[in-house]
């Protein structure tokens, strides 16, 4: 190889930018030469780094509205400054001076004749007026015109009865500056435009309120937003574009001139994706206030609570907070926010609905769509109409927020007071209640089916009026726990717990870490078998089993305790005999019982108990008899007293036709012979006193 | 079925009030990037991009449709940016207090970033791939206007030369040799790139 190719000759081969005979003989060159190949692939691997900038930037849609808007209207005019020598201000001056004295009463004319041209300036108005009302507007945003101060309004009546009628602006109401158009509308609507021609886009928000629901991740949009309508059809549209807002939801709503706008429908162009448009009718020309409900996903809030501990243990004082986290993808400013406390039923998924494609799952549903029609809005399925809106409070208090809490049908409204403003993936933390001084019950309890050999504590209250709540319900959450330890008010962090939903008159139970200071170890001592039963053939087929033990309990606190220990038998057939010690106890289900005692401050105290358990044939020695009812068809029920050797249940279908007045059997057990009886579980018979 | 571009155009100067706006649309985000490529700012591309499209819609009597229509748009985008870059070069230079500082090139890079944030929670691979674009950005702002115009419409905006020797007003040669020597030029200015990473 007798001379290597240059540089630039490979950016040259790389870059097509070579003429074809000498890039065959690069090719030809590279072919043949190894280390021009691998200089080559060096020069590939250093323009590697502009492909970082590949990423293509999307112009939003208000650019494209905007590009639109400023392309139609005539470029500004230009104003060329020019350096001004000085002394041709002072040529200026002596000049103006001069023309001054000479020309006073033409001065005179001249104004006379300016007076008239400015009488004549309405008629001109008017004309261009009635040229702008003829040609139609190529794109209707309101989003560039200030929210806060009413647009200017058209009289259109003027147009309509004749050019030489001057605008009456002193006959306008000031509070309503909509004119009312007294020309036809074409009854037929205008077809959907393909772009974004002849739209009106959303203007911000006068005032939005949220309710979030947090059981279900839906959150209830209710905004307010000035419109301006203009003469007969009107196409508005609304994106929603990168939020989690339900399309499927969406509910358009004049405020004003209800009888005079109507909200024809909603469609859903194609190729457009995330965008609806709203076809309006509007009898009225001017600003209108409009009403936007719809729900979104990704709106949350959380409950958290802070609980102190007295030092004896006895009272604590709670905090309550909650923290509305918004991901919605739109932010929400100055939002009356409320939240609903209680479980609600979905059909779907808000937050799928808003990612799907089409806002009706298929291509092609829901185009065109008039679902709207003869639809009850969304508004006045809002549960609660008794708090409208409020508008702007003005700047925020120093004082906290209340948080107003009241009942509402299955749920529980929380009101935050005023406004709040979450943009998007912020949360706020706002306090939600406090109560000092509420009577709690320390418990620790044992039980090795749920926690090992671990002993748990327990902090438990009522949620009602006797422990200074009761006024609501306690929303689920996260609870913190501390324990004040000296009288400086210092606290040492106890432990933390999740709480469930807790309705008024509920018992609210806190469950704290492994307890170190209370130590609960049973011991067997003791196992017999006896009451041997034989079958036909000599086989073993049932006997009892006889265990003794004991429980130790080790307090080495400071305060007395009251400890529960739970003990399983692994069969329901069981009887048990306390043996020694102070404690109680009652059957806590089929297969377990329950101790309670308390143990004073640094005691060890033990107690001991025998239990016999049945087995195999030796059940039937342990079981009562078991009544039995007969239901007729006529309704007649006969109880028998009798014991019944086949005690297995037996399950068919239930057919209330046949047997109405049991119906509440459905609640114990639909157990059914086919002929015509029912084996009626015991406590049912007891309910029907019997 | 789409209409072309040049039937578009022709609608629009027959008084098809929804031809401009499919015109837009079409373009927006291919003639945004470009703009934001050659200004490094989003704010000035914005600027441009609806001076491009008034120029557009002003002139639309004078595209004789001899070339493509995209090239046209693109040679009135690159006029239109070349002009402002440079008034704007003659103006002192205003920074607002909001600005980042540690991030001036707000254009492209916030946007690419943003969105390799989204697919990687890493932070160090985001906060690497930034600096990394931010280093070709500088490298592509070195080159001269007409330069850096040739290869961002070839490379990033997928014209041909010929087209690029369209909406710039030069020959194919021309075209050929500024883009050849922003080429050399970035040679020696971008970063080693092996890997997925700038050494």
């Amino acid at each position: 190889m007798k001379k290597h190719l240059t540089k630039d000759q490979l950016i040259k081969y790389q870059f097509k930018l070579a003429s074809t005979r000498q890039s065959k003989k690069t090719a030809d060159h590279l072919a043949k030469c190894a280390p021009c190949r691998e200089r080559l692939e060096q020069i590939k691997q250093k323009f590697t780094a502009l492909d970082l900038l590949q990423d293509q930037p999307c112009a939003t849609e208000e650019l494209i509205s905007r590009t639109i808007t400023q392309a139609a209207q005539k470029p500004p005019v230009k104003i060329s400054y020019f350096r001004r020598p000085p002394w041709i201000a002072a040529a200026a001056a002596v000049i103006f001076l001069a023309g001054g004295l000479l020309f006073v009463p033409s001065l005179r004319r001249s104004h006379t004749s300016k007076s008239i041209e400015t009488a004549e300036t309405p008629a001109t108005t008017e004309k261009i007026f009635a040229k702008a009302e003829k040609t139609p507007d190529r794109l209707f945003v309101v989003e560039e015109r200030s929210t806060k101060e009413d647009l200017p309004v058209t009289d259109i009546k003027r147009n309509v009865e004749g050019a030489s009628a001057k605008p009456d602006m002193a006959s306008h109401s000031a509070s309503d500056k909509t004119a009312e158009l007294v020309t036809t509308i074409p009854g037929k609507p205008p077809f959907a435009p393909a772009s974004n021609i002849e739209l009106v886009t959303l203007p911000r928000r006068e005032n939005v309120q949220i309710t979030i629901y947090n059981s279900a991740d839906l959150t209830l949009v209710r905004e307010r937003r000035n419109l301006t309508m203009k003469k007969g059809w009107n196409w508005l549209q609304f994106m929603w574009a990168n939020t989690l807002i339900d399309p499927t939801s969406l509910s358009l709503e004049p405020q004003k001139h209800t009888d005079k706008i109507h909200v024809e429908q909603l469609t859903f162009p194609p190729r457009l994706q995330q965008l609806g448009r709203w076809l309006i009718k509007s009898q009225v020309s001017g600003q209108v206030p409009f009403e936007i409900t719809y729900f979104t996903s990704g709106i949350n809030w959380r409950a958290f609570y802070m609980g102190t501990l007295a030092e004896d243990e006895k009272t604590v004082r709670l905090q309550g907070y909650v923290r509305v986290s918004n991901n919605s993808g739109e932010d929400y400013e100055n939002a009356q926010t409320r939240l609903i406390v209680g479980k609600m039923h979905l059909l779907d998924e808000i937050a799928q609905l808003a990612r799907r494609e089409f806002p009706y799952g298929r291509k092609g549903m829901g185009l065109m769509d008039n679902y709207y029609l003869g639809d009850q809005p969304w508004s006045e399925l809002e549960v609660d109409k008794s708090h409208p809106l409020p508008m702007f409070k003005g700047a925020p208090s120093a004082k906290l927020k209340e948080i107003k809490k009241e009942g509402l049908s299955e749920y529980f409204l929380y009101t935050i007071e005023g406004t709040e403003t979450i943009p998007n993936g912020w949360g706020k933390r706002l306090p939600s209640f406090e109560v000092a001084d509420i009577p709690v019950e320390s418990l620790y309890k044992y039980d090795e089916d749920r926690w090992g050999g671990e002993t748990i504590r327990f902090v438990s209250f009522t949620n009602d009026e006797e422990h200074k709540l009761g006024a609501t319900p306690i929303p689920d959450g996260n609870v913190k726990i501390y324990r004040q330890i000296n009288d400086q008010g210092n606290l040492s962090y106890v432990g933390g717990s999740n709480i469930k939903y807790i309705p008024v008159d509920e018992d609210v139970e806190l469950q704290l870490p492994a307890a170190q200071e209370v130590k609960i170890e049973p011991k067997l001592i003791d196992l017999q078998t006896e009451n041997y039963v034989f079958d036909s053939r000599g086989d073993i087929n049932g006997w009892d089993e006889l265990r003794h033990w004991q429980v130790t309990v080790n307090n080495t606190r400071t305060l007395p305790v009251k400890v529960e220990v739970t003990r399983g038998f692994d069969t329901a057939y069981w009887t048990l005999e306390i043996t020694g010690g102070e404690v109680v106890y009652q059957k806590h289900d089929a297969t377990r019982a329950r101790f309670t005692l308390e143990v004073g401050r640094r005691t060890k105290q033990i107690f001991t108990y025998k239990v016999r358990t049945y087995h195999g044939k030796r059940e039937e020695a342990f079981r009562e008899p078991l009544k039995i009812a007969f239901v007729t068809r006529t309704s007649e029920i006969f109880v028998s007293e009798a014991e019944v050797k086949n005690r297995r249940r037996r399950s068919f279908n239930y057919v209330e036709d046949d047997f109405w007045p049991i119906t509440m059997l459905t609640e114990i057990a639909a157990v059914r012979s086919k002929n015509e009886f029912l084996e009626v579980p015991k406590e049912f018979l007891c309910r029907l006193a019997l | 079925m789409a209409r072309s571009d040049e039937a578009l155009i022709d609608a629009h100067r027959q008084g098809d009030a929804t031809a401009f706006g499919e015109l837009v649309c079409r373009y927006a985000d291919s003639l945004l990037g470009y703009l934001i490529r050659m200004s490094r700012d989003r704010q000035q591309a914005e600027d441009f991009f609806q001076e491009t499209f008034r120029k557009v819609h002003q002139k639309a009597e004078t595209f004789e449709g001899r070339g493509r229509f995209k090239s046209w748009l693109f040679s009135i985008a690159a006029n239109v940016a070349i002009d402002g870059m440079r008034k704007q070069s003659r103006q002192p230079k205003m920074i607002s207090l909001n600005q980042n500082n540690d991030c001036p090139d707000c254009g492209i890079l916030e946007s690419g970033t943003a969105l390799e944030a989204e697919k990687s929670t890493n932070p160090f691979q985001t906060a690497v791939l930034t600096e990394q674009k931010t280093r070709v950005q500088q490298a592509l702002t070195q080159l001269p206007y007409r330069q850096r115009t040739a290869l961002i419409l070839s490379y990033y905006q997928g014209l041909t030369y010929k087209e690029v020797a369209q909406a710039m007003g030069c020959s194919l040669g021309t075209v050929k040799t500024h883009i050849f020597r922003a080429l050399k030029t970035l040679a020696d200015l971008l970063p080693d790139f092996q890997g997925g990473t700038i050494k």
